[in-house]
């Protein structure tokens, strides 16, 4: 066999292989899918009946620290802390931590609060930079304003903990909201079941949505395409793929976004690592570590009830670099726990949670951008039949669709959103738009983040939000 | 030939699937559509029967609106609370913050909308979750008379229906039943401690009653448990039993009745509260130094200040915000600040700090 027989054959195979992924991949999330649409109806109907309302002037709820690590986030960190002031929650303590801030992040909270500087001890439970100043406002007794030496997002949060007060607490970033009632959702998992380690709230977009003190109050079609296009996506992973995991006690991702964890199996845990941009998956993934090697009983749960909005990137190169981090992120993650791949010790976890994200999270996005230019390549070499890959090609396109519409109709049942009718047929339509460049630009994106992971692992990458709409 | 058909059936599948979402999709926005109409229609017609019953020049007129209102409502137990809201949220009317006058004029619109026979109905057909919700709504109607149907509730498989309807049974303050229910989940590990707290908090009967019948039976982390919560009654005829579990070995018990005995600031409890404040656990330690700065003498100072420099965080922190409750005089104060104890005087600086204004 000649030496270009033997590509071409590798090339077929790889067609092959390539199919055979897309529609096993496509299996799963169909999979996915329905299991969320039941565990979704489910609990839809729970919060019908749920008493967490009754709780909200009970003393007896969990009070929660919420830490907000702020670097350089003058636009939005008072419009921020000010919505976080309103949240229905009887007891909880605002910690900011700015990291070292070279813009007037600390002048503008210190000024805003009328806050001063107080001496007070802080137990170094997770080692960080140091502590430069505390400030405290007699006016706004929940509210501590930290000034720290950089050290990253990670060190921010480590330094948060260290002072927080609380047995629980929560990460938010600087330019997200939080809907009055999520932490009271959140923190009703940790009660009624006390194996709660780490509660998820959903994420959603906020483009085009008019947040008034954590409260949705009207939505206008975002004018850019990629708004657009992110609208389906968050929708799709976070109704769908979160939903799904958490079933099975296996979520391996809280979204840095917003998250509720029980502070002591952090620090039993070591805090976050630093020098890592995938930090809040990284986290998940050494609690799930810890607790399965030491046999701890513990849940990791997702309350697709518990709204936090946020901002998504409006141009392509903020898409581009959130998309590269999210993607060294996960690699970052998976390669520090490479032990638990498949290893039994770890349960469902190591069977099946790890090796999913290495297989189609991670190298899935390979797998994808090889076969965008092999398969058209083998057409032209005319090893492929054209009504086949007319055919393979729609049902590729059609059994995403089929998720994201899924995806939308869980959206539309669950948080009957601000939408009118309209303008949520109208967002269905890009269900299908994306299939038709969106996605493949995505998956570029994902592929240049595994190339370039030993360059980009360290660097944080900063995003251009506009303020929220007041 | 094969594949390329399946692929094709395949496809087709999917292109009926997605037919099946779109109208599934429509029909859903179309019926949020509907829903958010029909919801801002009836608060519009509503805040004018509420307005109409509120601001009534005469009795006769009121009772007319009210009639008006109760049709409005017509048996829909979403519109009788969206009706009972608007109530209670209407400003500037002589309603306004007089909670009695509006359960008075709630009362007499019940008269004629009969919300407890909506709320039993729901109790009869609905499902689960209607049934759970059914059961806290009658019991803050204090209907009563559906105890026993409330009750069966609680037997129930479903986990959330049986906590929401023994809820019930606690704002109905039923000893027995709140009791049984809390002994039967005392080994359910998924409910944390504050579920306990919560029942008591909720009870509208005897706490004392419903603490001696958990007593009976319960087991020793139940126990620690109620004795934590009912810190915060101070129900005085527990007293010997708190003396008793704080002098003896048990620790969990130790520091829920070291807890509870601090909670009443009695001077004949000082001596026990000294040896706690010296014990080896920080936390009866911090409970101990709680319960001694309440009494204010001068030994309850010395201890207290001693608690300044203990080897336990929390116990200093506790201390500092406690002896600034007490008497302390600026000499010791300024001994303390200025002391060779870092521990102490950091303490006490934290807690100095933010008492004043920038």
């Amino acid at each position: 066999m000649s030496f270009f027989n033997a590509i071409r054959s590798f090339i077929v195979v790889f067609n092959y292989f390539c199919m055979a992924f897309t529609l096993l991949l496509s299996i799963i999330y169909i999979i996915q899918l329905f299991v969320s649409l039941v565990r979704v109806h489910r609990n839809y109907n729970k919060t019908f009946s749920d008493d967490f309302h009754s709780y909200i002037d009970s003393d007896n709820l969990l009070p929660i620290s919420l830490i907000i690590p702020a670097y350089n986030e003058q636009e939005n960190i008072v419009q921020n802390i000010r919505s976080l002031m309103t949240i229905n929650y009887p007891m909880f303590e605002i910690i900011v931590v700015n990291d070292g801030s070279t813009d007037k992040t600390g002048e503008l909270v210190v000024e805003a609060f009328r806050m001063h500087k107080i001496e007070t001890s802080i137990r170094y439970q997770i080692p960080t930079q140091k502590i430069e100043a505390v400030y405290y406002s007699k006016q706004y007794p929940n509210l501590l304003y930290v000034q720290k030496q950089n050290g990253g997002k990670s060190d921010a949060l480590n330094a948060g903990i260290n002072i927080s007060r609380y047995p629980l607490f929560t990460c938010l970033d600087a330019d997200s909201r939080i809907e009055k009632d999520a932490l009271l959702r959140l923190s009703m998992e940790f009660i009624k079941d006390s194996r709660t380690v780490v509660s998820g709230g959903i994420v959603r977009i906020a483009n085009g949505s008019k947040i008034v003190n954590g409260e949705l109050k009207g939505f206008t079609m975002p004018k850019k395409l990629i708004e657009r296009f992110q609208i389906v996506e968050y929708y799709r992973s976070f109704l769908m793929g979160r939903v799904f995991w958490s079933a099975s006690n296996s979520l391996l991702i809280v979204s840095g976004a917003f998250g509720l964890f029980r502070k002591q199996t952090v620090i039993d845990v070591g805090g976050y690592k630093k020098n890592t941009i995938g930090e809040d998956m990284e986290i998940v993934v050494r609690i799930h570590r810890y607790m399965r090697k030491n046999h701890k009983k513990y849940r990791v749960k997702f309350n697709e009830f518990s709204i936090c909005w946020t901002q998504g990137p409006m141009s392509l190169n903020d898409i581009r670099s959130q998309r590269r981090r999210w993607q060294i992120g996960l690699m970052d993650t998976l390669i520090s726990h490479r032990g638990m791949t498949f290893n039994p010790r770890y349960g469902f976890v190591g069977m099946l949670s790890v090796p999913y994200n290495w297989i189609f999270e991670l190298f899935g996005a390979l797998v994808e951008a090889i076969g965008y230019v092999l398969i058209p390549f083998t057409l032209i070499m005319g090893e492929l039949n054209m009504f086949f890959f007319v055919i393979y090609f729609l049902l590729a396109v059609s059994l995403g669709v089929i998720l994201s519409e899924g995806s939308l109709v869980l959206e539309q049942y669950t948080h009957r959103a601000a939408m009118t009718a309209k303008q949520s047929i109208a967002i269905s339509v890009y269900a299908v738009l994306e299939n038709f460049g969106y996605r493949q630009l995505i998956t570029l994106f994902r592929v240049e983040g595994i190339l370039k992971y030993r360059k980009l692992r360290k660097t944080w990458g900063k995003i251009k939000r506009k303020e929220f709409e007041q | 030939m094969k594949i390329e058909l399946i692929s094709v059936i395949g496809l087709l599948l999917c292109l009926l699937i997605i037919g099946i979402e779109y109208i599934l999709h429509y029909r859903l926005a179309e019926l949020q559509d509907e829903n958010t109409a029909r919801t801002e229609s009836i608060r519009r017609r509503l805040d004018i029967h509420v307005e109409g019953v509120l601001y009534a020049p005469t009795e006769g007129s009121r009772n007319a609106e009210i009639k008006a209102l109760a049709d409005e409502i017509n048996g829909d137990f979403a519109v009788y609370e969206m009706a009972v809201k608007a109530i209670r949220e209407h400003k500037g009317t002589a309603y306004r913050d007089d909670t009695e006058a509006q359960d008075r004029l709630i009362g007499r619109i019940n008269e004629y909308v009969d919300p407890v026979g909506m709320y039993a109905k729901m109790l009869d057909e609905g499902d689960v979750y209607h049934k759970g919700y059914a059961c806290r709504r009658l019991a803050q109607l204090n209907a009563f008379e559906y105890r026993d149907k409330i009750k069966e509730c609680v037997g129930g498989k479903d986990r959330d229906l049986s906590y929401n309807a023994a809820m019930a049974l606690c704002h109905m303050g039923d000893v027995y039943e709140v009791a049984d229910y809390l002994l039967s989940i005392e080994n359910d590990t998924l409910y944390s401690g504050r579920i306990v707290n919560e029942f008591f908090a909720q009870f509208s009967g005897d706490r004392r009653e419903l603490a001696e019948k958990l007593f009976e039976k319960c087991n020793k982390y139940m126990k620690c448990t109620v004795i934590k919560t009912l810190a915060g009654y101070k129900i005085d005829a527990f007293r010997p039993m708190y003396i008793e579990g704080a002098s003896g070995n048990d620790n969990q018990l130790k520091i829920a009745c070291v807890k509870a005995l601090s909670s009443f600031g009695y001077p004949e409890d000082e001596q026990i509260l000294q040896i706690a404040a010296k014990d080896k656990d920080w936390v009866i330690r911090a409970s101990a130094v709680r319960g001694l700065s309440l009494l204010k003498t001068s030994t309850a100072l010395e201890s207290v200040k001693h608690a300044l420099s203990d080897k336990e965080w929390w116990v200093r922190q506790t201390a500092a915000q406690s002896i600034t409750r007490m008497n302390i005089s600026p000499r010791d104060l300024e001994e303390i600040l200025g002391g060779y104890d870092r521990f102490a005087a950091d303490a006490m600086k934290n807690v100095l700090y933010k008492t004043v204004d920038n």
